[in-house]
């Protein structure tokens, strides 16, 4: 692939600040550091391809967008039962992660280990909004660009995201503290 | 504003996207109503675990490699602006009578520049091989009392070191490393998951230095500042204003 065009100065100012954020989003949606490093790698191709499209600004949301749109394609060409429906109601069960006997409950909540887990077990269209809020500190308007959804929505998936994180099995402790109010 | 309209906004709320006006009408509920306290407590709880516990997976070394090889396999190289510069100066220089002032002011200027990209070059050389490698501190403290004699006791000076965790930006240790053919007071910073590398080292009196403006370079964004007959290079992958900010507490603190 050669692209004599591209401004790689230009590009590289653009696009190689971005590369932890674009990773962490990508380990966080592919689950695995291996399939995350892929992503990446394939974003930054397509970025390479797309650069003319790009007009300067924003290039935080811009490349996180490719990096997002490389994630769910490479989860729908190597894991397609992951791509669930984020407005179905059902998927609020989702969020507990493979029938876990209460001892194991235990143990993993001894650990911080438990809080990751649980944010991993959410659905992706929930873990993503979560991830960018969080994690890369996105304004509402920057993850309504990224994820390509209206800002309300926005709002309402982190609300449902956290609400699911805090009546999350594995986080009973954070339950606990929150029934201790009534 | 009621219990209901709050439990709606309280997203929003915590995450600084409420307007002023309903910001205020929501405090003012809140001073009220314990349990819409309560549940904003909770979420804070919430939201201060993630921020906490969930690790932040930087992109590793091999990501970045990659990175750079497609950017070189696609790119035909960077020839093409330089080429442009030189059409520019060619002109200028036949443009007639003020052509040799004109001559004499560019060259300085590159000279000047030239002196402290070299700088800069290398401040992001050194950078970038303590965050690649595993010698990111020969002085592992975030104890500004252990890092400042460390140093002092290498150097024909003594750096000021300073932790501004207070402020996200906690002191992890020091190093050192050469800069500009001598050895260099290297202070490490961490800003969330990113590391900071500020070189200190004290003004040389007999020339300048020309970085004003703060610079990119390969990726890197690079700061300067000086204060107190010291001056710094602050050297990341964080965004420019964060590091101008971590270089402002830097030159307003230094004694």
């Amino acid at each position: 692939m050669k692209l004599p065009h591209v401004d790689r100065k230009r590009f590289e100012e653009a696009v190689l600040p971005q590369l932890d954020a674009a990773y962490n989003l990508a380990r966080w949606l592919t689950r695995s550091a291996g399939d995350a490093e892929d992503v990446v790698q394939d974003a930054c191709e397509r970025a390479l391809r797309y650069f003319d499209a790009f007009r300067g600004g924003d290039a935080k949301s811009w490349f996180l967008t490719i990096v997002r749109h490389a994630c769910y394609d490479w989860i729908k060409r190597n894991r397609p039962a992951e791509i669930a429906p984020v407005e179905a109601e059902v998927i609020e069960d989702a969020a507990d992660p493979a029938g876990l006997t209460p001892e194991q409950i235990v143990m993993r909540d001894a650990t911080t280990a438990a809080l990751d887990e649980a944010i991993a077990a959410l659905p992706a269209g929930y873990r993503e909004v979560l991830i960018l809020r969080e994690l890369e500190d996105l304004s509402y308007k920057e993850i309504a660009r990224v994820v390509d959804i209206p800002i309300g929505t926005v709002m309402s998936r982190l609300a449902r995201a956290r609400g699911m994180l805090q009546r999350s099995p594995v986080l009973h402790s954070i339950r606990e503290r929150s029934a201790g109010r009534g | 504003m009621d219990c209901h309209e709050t439990t709606a906004l309280l997203q929003a709320y915590s995450d600084d996207e409420l307007d002023p006006v309903r910001s205020a009408a929501m405090e003012r509920h809140l001073i009220g109503c314990a349990e819409c306290a309560a549940r904003r407590d909770e979420l804070a709880k919430l939201r201060a675990r993630i921020r906490n516990e969930v690790p932040y997976y930087p992109a590793p070394q091999p990501v970045r490699a990659r990175a750079l090889a497609a950017i070189e396999a696609a790119t035909a190289g960077p020839a093409r602006p330089r080429r442009e510069r030189w059409g520019w100066l060619t002109a200028g220089a036949l443009a007639g009578s003020a052509a040799t002032v004109f001559a004499w002011f560019i060259g300085t200027a590159a000279l000047e520049w030239q002196a402290t990209s070299d700088i800069v070059t290398e401040a992001v050389a050194n950078h970038s091989r303590a965050t690649l490698g595993n010698r990111l501190v020969d002085v592992a403290s975030s104890d500004q009392h252990t890092v400042k004699p460390w140093l002092s006791a290498r150097l024909d000076y003594s750096p000021p070191v300073r932790d501004f965790k207070e402020d996200g930006f906690p002191l992890v240790g020091g190093r050192l490393d050469y800069l500009d053919g001598r050895p260099v007071a290297t202070l490490v910073y961490k800003y969330r998951e990113h590391t900071i590398d500020v070189f200190m080292r004290p003004v040389d009196s007999g020339k300048p230095t020309a970085l004003r403006r703060p610079t990119t370079l390969r990726g890197f964004n690079v700061a300067h500042g000086s204060a107190g007959g010291m001056e710094c290079w602050a050297v990341s992958d964080v965004n420019m204003d964060v590091l101008t900010s971590l270089v402002q507490h830097l030159t307003s603190t230094a004694s």
